[in-house]
């Protein structure tokens, strides 16, 4: 799982991440960490953080 | 884990356990929050304990959906606070911390003494042997010179222990990686490279492997690199095949475009590295008609033409990426743009457009600028001014 060695060759040319956004199994909230962490708080729920890239 | 991960049905139950964030580090507005977290890697999955902004677990790779599970079900039993009451898991909580907080000295001296003190069975055995494995790897990027060694021990101790998990693959492969960074005349390097090569050529071939797509892509990477460590081209050329080979067969399972999309770069990658650029075209300019307004299809179009020394194809499909791209990675596109105008013999173009990447790069906000990637810009840029005659 954790690679950042393997990784540097595969992101010289082009990254690896999909062109769509997830599904719509989780309510992602896109973009908006302050949005996030108020729902966080209000709902009393832990913050999942996905950083992720378009490449 | 876009395409093949966070849609699975068996996640939907996690729904109201977690706000859920995701966080594109191309996107300018989130260059503040690329400050308050600043990363290692793509893509970071982390957990935050939202009364203190707290990472309480953090990863950095992918995971396939057991794994995810597994995260969750750990990050909810951070968060709550408790515990079993053993020790391994209380230091495996402080660990866990430090690497959240990008501490990797602490966290490695806190996993070890974790995994020293885990009972038989310990359920995040695995995990806190990756987590160690990456923190080592980090210690030896911030000078610690001995990161590689330990990791490389670590990984040649505990893998008979993992056989048959999803993280043999991730632990071998790491252990390959730290071996081939040794220094060339570190004692015993070439047998230590030799031994964990094999293993992760064994893991490949397993056909019970249930590793993500995306580690066992990578475990090819490695083998390529230890071929290449070794001079030994006919050894890597086959290797590069049959990574192009692994790649076809996962493509040609993908269940929609998205899916099928995914192995793009690391297919180009595998052909580059066979030599084989035009390999890459026919599934490029299908990506690129099923996501017209993506930017990937368009840039490794760019990227295959300028290594089949089609310059003007190469320069039409960098153009098409540059109208839609944004972010770092605007970057790369420029330098292969730059480059292909250079190898056409327009050195001035090349350097306009190579200042064009210096100042893009120079504008960067804090969190996406990157002080290193602009000294490599300008350096470059020099050394064409050294060149040839200046632009009129």
């Amino acid at each position: 799982m954790n690679r950042l060695a393997r990784a540097s060759l595969l992101v010289v040319v082009l990254g690896a991440s999909a062109p769509l956004l997830a599904g719509p199994t989780l309510p992602f909230v896109e973009d908006d960490y302050g949005r996030a962490l108020a729902e966080a708080r209000a709902r009393k729920l832990p913050l999942f953080i996905e950083a992720w890239a378009p490449w | 884990m876009r395409e093949f991960v966070f849609p699975d049905p068996s996640l939907t139950g996690r729904a109201g356990q977690f706000v859920w964030l995701a966080i594109n580090i191309e996107d300018e507005k989130n260059a503040p929050f690329l400050v308050m977290f600043p990363g290692e890697g793509v893509p970071t999955f982390a957990v935050l304990d939202p009364k203190d902004e707290s990472v309480v677990l953090r990863l950095v790779g992918s995971m396939t959906v057991p794994q995810l599970h597994a995260f969750l079900d750990n990050a909810r039993i951070a968060v709550a606070g408790g515990g079993s009451g053993r020790d391994a898991d209380a230091t495996l909580r402080t660990a866990d911390q430090h690497y959240g907080a990008r501490r990797y000295a602490e966290a490695a001296e806190a996993y070890r003494l974790a995994l020293g003190q885990a009972p038989a069975g310990w359920p995040p055995y695995a995990r806190a042997v990756e987590a160690l494995l990456f923190s080592y790897q980090q210690t030896w990027f911030r000078g610690e010179a001995a990161g590689h060694d330990r990791c490389v021990d670590l990984a040649q101790s505990v893998l008979k222990r993992l056989a048959g998990t999803p993280s043999e693959l991730a632990v071998a492969m790491t252990g390959l990686d730290c071996a081939l960074a040794l220094k060339d005349d570190a004692p015993d390097k070439a047998q230590r490279v030799a031994a964990l090569e094999g293993e992760v050529r064994r893991i490949v071939a397993d056909p019970k492997l249930t590793a993500a797509a995306d580690d066992v892509s990578g475990a090819y990477g490695s083998l390529l690199e230890a071929r290449g460590q070794a001079k030994d081209e006919a050894g890597a050329r086959r290797t590069a095949e049959e990574w192009a080979t692994y790649l076809e067969g996962a493509a040609a399972r993908a269940q929609t475009p998205g899916q099928r999309a995914v192995f793009d770069s690391h297919r180009l990658t595998a052909y580059l590295q066979l030599g084989q650029p035009g390999r890459a075209i026919p599934m490029l300019e299908a990506s690129q008609k099923d996501f017209p307004q993506d930017y990937n299809p368009p840039a490794r179009l760019a990227a295959a033409y300028q290594a089949m020394k089609e310059w003007d194809k190469a320069l039409l499909a960098a153009d098409r990426a540059l109208a839609r791209i944004y972010g770092p990675r605007k970057l790369r596109v420029l330098d292969i743009k730059a480059e292909v105008l250079k190898s056409r013999g327009d050195l001035q173009g090349a350097r306009r457009t190579l200042e064009e990447a210096v100042a893009f790069a120079e504008a960067l906000p804090p969190g996406q600028r990157s002080e290193a990637r602009v000294a490599a810009l300008r350096k470059k840029l020099e050394s064409w001014k050294e060149a040839g005659p200046p632009p009129s």
